[in-house]
């Protein structure tokens, strides 16, 4: 009975609150547009993920962040914050079916397309770039998800969290290996002569429960392998790149038995706990948001970042032109169509997308700055050195709005495999079918799109 | 005016003179019998108008707010469902394409609907059936006052006061592969398998929620037990009643009626229960515990497909509300007249 009540009661209730707000928001007297822009007496909304690993420091950020906005501008910030992707889209479902709520959005990479779909953002012209400080300030990997196209963008990137490999040096040097493999196929190699199952030391950490981390693996090895798992209209799961992926994925531990057997119900930071304990090799799939934990940990002085393998399992180098060491991942800034603070909108976005703000945000965080004169000046940082090439070695993932469902499809494979993962083989029919089933539901959600 | 101020006055002095007898008499049950008394006319007055004329504007309020929030929202929940509404014509969703029933044909052919709905149910069923006596049990133990009764019932609704949240987050760690729950489960040499993913991960769901929830049933027994007169006691002792049959034809009887209503709240609370079954597996879901919730999140907030949605909501509520109305007629629980309740 509350099923079908409780959307319609959630978004009677959210748009009620969100009078609310609209009605403290919109006291702004008059003002007379002087010289930049005068922001008197006005309020911006923004609305930005809450950061769980490093909660006070958040809100000293934004404190800082509203003073210097207010000094610059003579307008008030105010934060709201959203726990997780869940509330972030409801968020957004309220605030584009009710046409108000924040000025100024931060979202996930790869949520933008969906939110692009909604056509509820401003798409960014010439001007609009501008006023955020133009388009050259930014690293133009990081502009790779901001749009369909050139001149269809929505999104202003504000941090990158490229994908890397964190590695255990004196594991390695144990082995007698003097640096991480470039292949998969090397990778593995590796694997197996730092495994050490007997004393629980394994050359692998993978979190095959996390929520996210296994699309990832195969995307990058599909991409790697020439397929993207979108071709115009066509969607590609069943394409034989990816049955590759997955059994490459899956053979570490059934197979090649680099990773522990337990790691069938490991999340990212439980994968993560287990490398700084210093019982794995490598840790691939991680990002520059490990630095604080382990440099904690056990292996504090012993780990360093590479990047992940650019060459296709069963490959010895990368495809021409396919050097492909990460998704782009990070986070976009977009501003509400509805907004009628949006020239002080761009005004925020252009102080804390400014080389300072990166860099102070970087040292808090730990998020790479998408400014590309401070990624730069980063790159002089040792440890940092891997994670910036990744940052220019990125690659989007397909702009499409049916992307949540090829995400959905590549990790649902996953999850109804585990039960055969953690008995040691998942059957090639199994597989195959689970496979076919994902392409026809992502086909589907994709001519949904296109007529879209 | 004078009328008025009379009545108040006769109130008043009413209420005045009606106290003191209370405490100065406490023994003598009749002088309380002769108070309603005086209004037993009264009674027999109201009842009869009542009958005539019913104070119904007296729904207004609550009317309203029922209409606000639950009717007008569940009928725009079925209009939505009649539309083509996912993420591209969310903006204007009002103009989204009217495709009338074909998103309940798509909800029931090509979506595992039907199975969430037996999922669901299922699982709601088989974690009722096994709360009931441990509530009742729990319930009917703690009925006689003993040595530590009150720190011993405060334990048993500490699984009622944690956030289902919370609940679920420490049940997973300890369902863990190489947790500890496998740990202790080879300590008496059983290899139990996966508890979060595959077949297991069914039971994994009842056990959960059986432990989470069989204080609700605790609670409503023990309101129950509360109802039975003491002079019922008495006169089955006298009569030489030995405990089980005492239970059995004195004191269940009186908790048909919360215990019914333990029942519904519990299914509808289990079958709608999201938090529970999302932290303790994720998404997307096994297929083994692709209960109904987590199926219609997945389709409204990963695949935005929100009119198929509202379909399958729909669809759901019709499916279930059919046994329950079959139910509520059974047990009558809209009876003022249930056994439970002191005529």
């Amino acid at each position: 009975m509350k099923f079908a009540s409780s959307k319609g009661l959630s978004a009677v209730v959210a748009v009620a609150a969100l009078a609310l707000t609209a009605c403290s928001s919109g006291s702004g007297g008059s003002n007379s547009p002087a010289g930049a822009v005068d922001g008197a007496g006005k309020t911006l909304n923004v609305l930005v993920a809450s950061n769980a690993a490093y909660p006070e420091q958040q809100k000293t950020w934004m404190t800082d962040i509203a003073g210097k906005f207010k000094e610059q501008t003579g307008a008030e910030v105010k934060f709201e914050t959203f726990a997780n992707a869940n509330e972030e889209l409801t968020r957004i479902q309220t605030s584009v079916v009710s046409g108000q709520g924040p000025d100024v959005y931060g979202l996930g990479t790869t949520f933008t397309p969906t939110a692009y779909s909604t056509k509820a953002f401003v798409t960014l012209g010439d001007g609009e770039w501008e006023k955020v400080g133009g388009k050259d300030r930014f690293n133009p990997a990081a502009l790779g998800i901001s749009g369909p196209d050139e001149d269809h963008q929505v999104g202003i990137p504000f941090v990158s969290r490229p994908f890397v490999m964190a590695y255990n040096k004196e594991l390695l040097a144990a082995a007698g290996i003097d640096k991480p493999a470039t292949t998969w196929d090397g990778l593995v190699e590796q694997a197996k002569k730092t495994t050490n199952a007997s004393a629980g030391t394994y050359g692998l950490a993978v979190a095959y429960k996390d929520n996210f981390d296994p699309w990832k693996f195969i995307w990058a090895m599909s991409v790697q392998a020439g397929n993207p798992l979108v071709d115009g209209d066509t969607a590609k799961l069943d394409d034989p790149a990816t049955k590759k992926a997955y059994e490459t994925y899956f053979g570490w531990l059934t197979k090649e038995k680099v990773v522990s057997p337990d790691s069938v119900g490991w999340t990212n930071s439980q994968a993560l706990a287990e490398f700084a304990a210093g019982k794995a090799a490598f840790f691939p799939m991680t990002s520059s948001g490990s630095v604080p934990t382990l440099n904690k940990s056990a292996v504090a002085d012993k780990y360093d970042y590479a990047l992940m393998p650019v060459a296709a399992p069963g490959e010895t180098k990368p495809q021409d032109g396919k050097e492909v060491a990460s998704i782009l991942s990070g986070d976009n800034l977009v501003v509400a169509d509805y907004s009628e603070n949006k020239d002080l909108a761009y005004e925020y976005i252009k102080l804390i997308t400014s080389k300072e703000e990166q860099l102070n945000y970087q040292k808090i965080f730990g998020d790479l700055p998408a400014n590309a004169e401070a990624l730069k000046e980063l790159s002089s940082d040792p440890k940092l050195d891997a994670i910036t090439v990744a940052a220019e070695k990125s690659q989007a993932t397909p702009f499409t709005g049916a992307w949540g469902d090829f995400q959905l499809g590549l990790m649902n494979v996953v999850v109804q495999s585990v039960p055969e993962l953690a008995g040691g083989s998942v059957p090639d029919s199994a597989l195959a079918q689970r496979l076919k089933e994902g392409q026809d539901k992502v086909q589907s959600s994709l001519d949904r799109a296109a007529k879209g | 005016m004078p009328i008025n101020s009379r009545e108040e006055s006769l109130l008043e002095g009413g209420s005045v003179t009606v106290t003191p007898p209370r405490p100065a008499e406490p023994v003598t049950p009749t002088v309380e019998n002769d108070e309603p008394g005086g209004t037993k006319g009264g009674q027999r007055r109201r009842r009869m108008s009542s009958e005539k004329n019913r104070p119904l504007w007296m729904l207004i309020p609550g009317g309203t707010l029922m209409v606000i929030i639950v009717v007008l929202p569940m009928l725009l929940g079925i209009y939505m469902a009649t539309l083509n509404l996912d993420q591209y014509s969310l903006r204007r969703w009002v103009s989204a394409p009217f495709i009338g029933a074909e998103n309940f044909v798509e909800a029931l052919t090509g979506t595992p609907l039907i199975r969430a709905i037996w999922l669901s149910v299922s699982y709601s069923l088989v974690a009722m059936i096994i709360t009931l006596p441990l509530g009742i049990a729990a319930a009917v133990a703690t009925q006689n006052s003993f040595k530590g009764r009150g720190i011993v019932r405060s334990v048993f609704l500490i699984p009622y006061v944690l956030p289902a949240f919370v609940v679920a987050t420490v049940w997973r760690t300890m369902f863990q592969p190489g947790g500890i729950i496998d740990n202790a489960l080879q300590g008496i040499g059983i290899e139990s398998g996966l508890w979060l993913n595959g077949p297991n991960s069914y039971w994994t769901l009842i056990i959960v929620q059986i432990w989470a929830s069989w204080p609700f049933i605790y609670l409503l027994a023990l309101s129950g037990l509360q109802a039975v007169d003491h002079e019922v006691h008495e006169a089955s002792a006298i009569d030489g009643a030995l405990w089980w049959n005492k239970l059995r034809y004195v004191v269940f009887p009186y908790l048909k009626g919360p215990l019914s209503l333990a029942f519904l709240i519990g299914m509808l609370h289990h079958i709608n229960n999201f938090t529970l079954p999302f932290v303790l597996f994720g998404l997307p879901a096994p297929s083994d515990v692709e209960v109904l919730p987590l199926l219609t999140y997945v389709t409204s907030f990963q695949s935005f497909r929100f009119g198929l949605s509202a379909a399958m909501a729909f669809v759901s509520l019709v499916l279930v509300a059919i046994p329950l109305f079959v139910y509520l007629r059974a047990v009558k629980l809209d009876d003022a007249e249930t056994p439970g309740v002191r005529k």
